[in-house]
C-alpha cells in the first residue's frame, strides 16, 4: 500500500520559513516580492514602463516621488489590484496573476489609500474580517482567529474602541482600526498606500512607529508609499525614489537622499542636513518667496496697511 | 477578541460559526410574528374561521372548515410566503452588490423586463396561464442579463450598474405602456392587474416551481451570507481580503435575479417588497450587512400582512396584493429611519 514513491524534485517556491539560505537557483528571485519588466497602464496612458524591482525581505521599503509619478500605481500592481499590461509581479517566485487571490491574501496584506468600511460596522467586527482569507464557511471562528484579532487590536491600541462604530471614529482612530484589520490578516508582507494621509502630525508619527515596530519585532516586510520625504527618510530601511514611472534612485535613505536627487525628482531647490534626532537626511526647502524690487515693496506695504485695521 | 455582539457556536469537531446575537433574536421574533400572521391570514376572510379550526386543518385533522381554509386560503398563503421570501432575499443581494439601499430587482430591469414580455404576450393573444409565468421569467432574466452586460466594463461598477438598470427599466416600461395603449381594453385591464402583482386565484401551481427554486437557493444563500462580509467593502479592500470580486458579484446578482424573476413569474411584480424588506431587516438587526434570513422573513411578513389587508379591507372586492405592500412596508421603514437618526445620528 505505502510503496515509497520517488518524490519528483518540484520547484517549490521558497516558503514562509525561508529565512535560512535557500539553495540558489538560476533566475529565482532572491526576495519574496519582485517585479520583472513591469508595464502598468490605465486605458491608453502608460504610467510605468518596463520596471524591474526587488523588495528586500524583512525591511521597511518606502516609495517616494512627486504626484502622479506612478508610485501608488506600482503599489497597486504589487498587491494585484492592478493587472500589469506587460511583465509580471513575482510573489515567492510565482507570477501573481497565476496565484489564487485568496492564497495571495494569506501571504500579502494590503491597505488601500481610502478604504470604505461596510455601513454601520463596529471596530472589532472590522478587524475580525481581516481573518476572512484564513477561514472556511464551516470554520468561521477558530482560537487563532480570536488570538490574532485581540493581538492586532492591542498593538494598534484599538481594544478600547472595539464596540464603537467605525463611522464615528476620528481620522487617527479609524486609520488604526484599518491597520489592525490588515494585521489580523497575519501576512508576512504588508503594503500600505499613503497610510498617513489625512492624519495630523502626531498620528502620522504614531502610525509610522507602529509600522516600524511590526517590522522590527515581527520581521514583517513592509512596503509603504509616503509623500513626505522626511518621514520616508526617517522610517525607511530601503528608499525608492520614482519619477515619471521610473526608479531614479534606490537604497538606504542616507545614501539616496541628496539635494541633487530632490532637485531631480521633485524639481525643488533644497538643503539636505542631518536630522537632529535620528541623523537621517532632512530635506529643508530653499528660502520662501520674498518680495523684491521697489514695486513689490510698495505692494507689500499697501497690503500691510490694509491688513492691520488697528494701527 | 471576538467582535462585539457575536457569539461563537461550536457544534463539534473543528467547525465553528459566528452568530450575530441580535440578528438571531430578531430572526426568531420575526418567525414567531410570521407564524401568527399566517394563522390570522387563514382565519380572516369572507367568513371567519376560529384559530383552533385553522390549526386543525393545517395539521391535516378533519374539520368542517377544510374547504375554505385548506383549499382556498392555504395555497394562496403558501404562494404569498414564498414570493415575499424570494423578493426579500433578492433585494438584499442586489442592494449588497450595488452598495445602494435604493437598489432592488425593480431597478436593475427584472421587473420591467418581465412586465414588458408578459404584456406583449397578452396583447398577442397568449392567455395560457401555464405559458405566461415562463415568458415573464424569461423576460426578467433577459433584461437583467442585458443590464449586467451593459454595465460591465473591466469589472462591475456599482453606480454604473444601478444607472444602466434604471435606464433599461424606463425603456422597458415604455414598451409596456405601448402595448397597454395598443392592445384591447380587456387585455389592458388584465395586464394592469398582473403588473400590480396579485395572488388572486393563484396557488400551488405557481408556488411549486418557486418552492423548488427557493430550496435550491438555500445552500447558495449560505455561501452568499459569507461573501457579503467582504463584498460590502470597497473593491480594493475586498480584493486585498482575497475575494474574486468579479465572480462573487456575478454569483450574488445571478442568485438575486433568479429569485426575483421566478417570484415575478408566480405573482407578478409585487411592488416595493424587495426594496423595503432588506432595509427593515437591517435596521432591526443592526448588522453591518443585510441579514438574509431576516430579510426573507420580513419579505414574507410584508406580503402576508399586505394580502390579508388587500383581501379584507374592501371585502368582498379583493385588491391585488401589490397595492398594499408599499402601504404596509413604507411607513414602518420610514419610522425606523427617523427613530434611528434621532437615537444615534447614524446616517441612513
Amino acid at each position: 500500500m505505502t510503496t515509497p514513491q520517488p518524490v519528483p524534485a518540484q520547484p517549490t517556491p521558497p516558503r514562509r520559513e525561508a529565512s535560512q539560505p535557500v539553495p540558489a537557483r538560476e533566475a529565482a528571485p532572491a526576495n519574496r516580492l519582485a517585479a520583472r519588466g513591469l508595464t502598468l497602464a490605465y486605458e491608453d496612458r502608460v504610467v510605468v514602463d518596463g520596471l524591474d524591482l526587488e523588495i528586500p525581505d524583512g525591511r521597511v521599503t518606502v516609495i517616494v516621488g512627486p504626484n502622479a509619478c506612478g508610485k501608488s500605481t506600482l503599489l497597486r500592481a504589487l498587491g494585484r489590484l492592478l493587472k500589469p499590461r506587460n511583465g509580471s509581479v513575482l510573489l515567492d517566485g510565482a507570477e501573481l496573476a497565476c496565484v489564487p487571490t485568496r492564497q495571495i491574501a494569506r501571504t500579502l496584506g494590503l491597505l488601500p489609500q481610502s478604504p470604505v468600511p461596510p455601513e454601520g460596522i463596529t471596530v472589532a467586527d472590522l478587524v475580525s474580517r481581516g481573518r476572512q482569507p484564513h477561514q472556511k464557511w464551516w470554520q468561521q471562528w477558530s482560537e487563532s482567529d480570536e488570538r490574532l484579532v485581540a493581538e492586532a487590536m492591542e498593538r494598534t491600541a484599538t481594544s478600547d474602541l472595539a464596540g464603537r462604530l467605525v463611522d464615528e471614529l476620528s481620522g487617527g482612530q479609524r486609520q488604526r482600526a484599518w491597520i489592525a484589520m490588515a494585521l489580523a490578516q497575519d501576512t508576512d508582507l504588508l503594503l500600505l498606500d499613503e497610510p498617513t494621509t489625512f492624519l495630523d502630525i502626531a498620528h502620522q508619527v504614531e502610525v509610522l512607529d507602529l509600522v516600524r515596530r511590526l517590522n522590527r519585532e515581527r520581521g514583517r516586510t513592509v512596503v509603504a508609499v509616503l509623500h513626505d520625504l522626511n518621514q520616508a527618510a526617517r522610517y525607511a530601511d530601503h528608499l525608492i525614489a520614482m519619477k515619471a514611472g521610473l526608479i531614479v534612485a534606490e537604497g538606504p535613505p542616507g545614501e539616496v537622499v541628496t539635494a541633487e536627487l530632490v532637485r531631480e525628482v521633485f524639481g525643488l531647490a533644497s538643503v539636505v542636513v542631518p536630522d537632529p534626532v535620528t541623523g537621517s537626511p532632512l530635506v529643508v526647502p530653499g528660502a520662501p518667496w520674498q518680495p523684491s524690487g521697489p514695486a513689490a515693496r510698495e505692494a507689500q506695504d499697501a497690503q500691510d496697511a490694509t491688513a492691520t485695521p488697528h494701527p | 477578541m471576538r467582535p462585539a455582539g457575536y457569539a461563537v457556536v461550536r457544534p463539534g469537531g473543528r467547525a465553528s460559526f459566528l452568530v450575530h446575537r441580535r440578528a438571531f433574536a430578531v430572526t426568531c421574533v420575526l418567525a414567531a410574528l410570521l407564524a401568527a400572521a399566517c394563522v390570522a391570514y387563514l382565519c380572516v376572510g369572507e367568513s371567519f374561521v376560529a384559530p383552533g379550526e385553522v390549526v386543525k386543518v393545517v395539521f391535516g385533522r378533519p374539520s368542517p372548515d377544510e374547504l375554505v381554509v385548506g383549499e382556498l386560503r392555504e395555497p394562496r398563503l403558501a404562494l404569498g410566503l414564498l414570493v415575499g421570501a424570494a423578493f426579500g432575499v433578492s433585494g438584499a443581494l442586489i442592494q449588497t452588490v450595488a452598495r445602494n439601499p435604493l437598489a432592488s430587482p425593480d431597478v436593475i430591469g427584472v421587473t420591467h423586463g418581465a412586465g414588458a414580455v408578459t404584456v406583449a404576450a397578452m396583447t398577442y393573444g397568449v392567455t395560457s396561464y401555464t405559458a405566461l409565468p415562463y415568458l415573464s421569467i424569461a423576460g426578467g432574466l433577459a433584461a437583467a442579463a442585458l443590464v449586467y452586460v451593459f454595465a460591465w466594463r473591466r469589472g462591475l461598477h456599482a453606480a454604473r450598474f444601478v444607472l444602466i438598470g434604471i435606464g433599461c427599466s424606463v425603456a422597458l416600461s415604455s414598451v409596456t405602456q405601448l402595448f397597454l395603449t395598443k392592445g384591447d381594453y380587456l387585455v389592458a385591464q388584465q395586464a394592469k392587474v398582473w403588473l400590480t402583482g396579485s395572488l388572486n386565484g393563484r396557488g400551488y401551481a405557481e408556488a411549486r416551481p418557486l418552492a423548488l427554486v427557493l430550496l435550491l437557493a438555500v445552500p447558495c444563500a449560505l455561501w452568499a451570507a459569507r461573501a457579503q462580509r467582504t463584498v460590502s467593502f470597497d473593491d480594493d479592500t475586498a480584493t486585498a481580503l482575497g475575494v474574486r470580486l468579479g465572480r462573487v458579484r456575478f454569483g450574488l446578482v445571478a442568485l438575486g435575479v433568479v429569485l426575483a424573476s421566478v417570484a415575478t413569474g408566480a405573482a407578478g411584480p409585487v411592488d416595493f417588497v424587495a426594496l423595503l424588506a432588506p432595509q427593515i431587516a437591517r435596521r432591526l438587526t443592526r448588522t453591518a450587512q443585510i441579514p438574509l434570513p431576516a430579510a426573507a422573513l420580513t419579505g414574507a411578513l410584508v406580503v402576508v400582512v399586505a394580502d390579508l389587508l388587500a383581501r379584507k379591507l374592501f371585502s368582498p372586492t379583493e385588491l391585488p396584493v401589490g397595492v398594499m405592500t408599499a402601504a404596509v412596508g413604507a411607513p414602518y421603514l420610514m419610522w425606523l429611519i427617523v427613530r434611528g437618526r434621532s437615537r444615534s445620528g447614524e446616517p441612513s
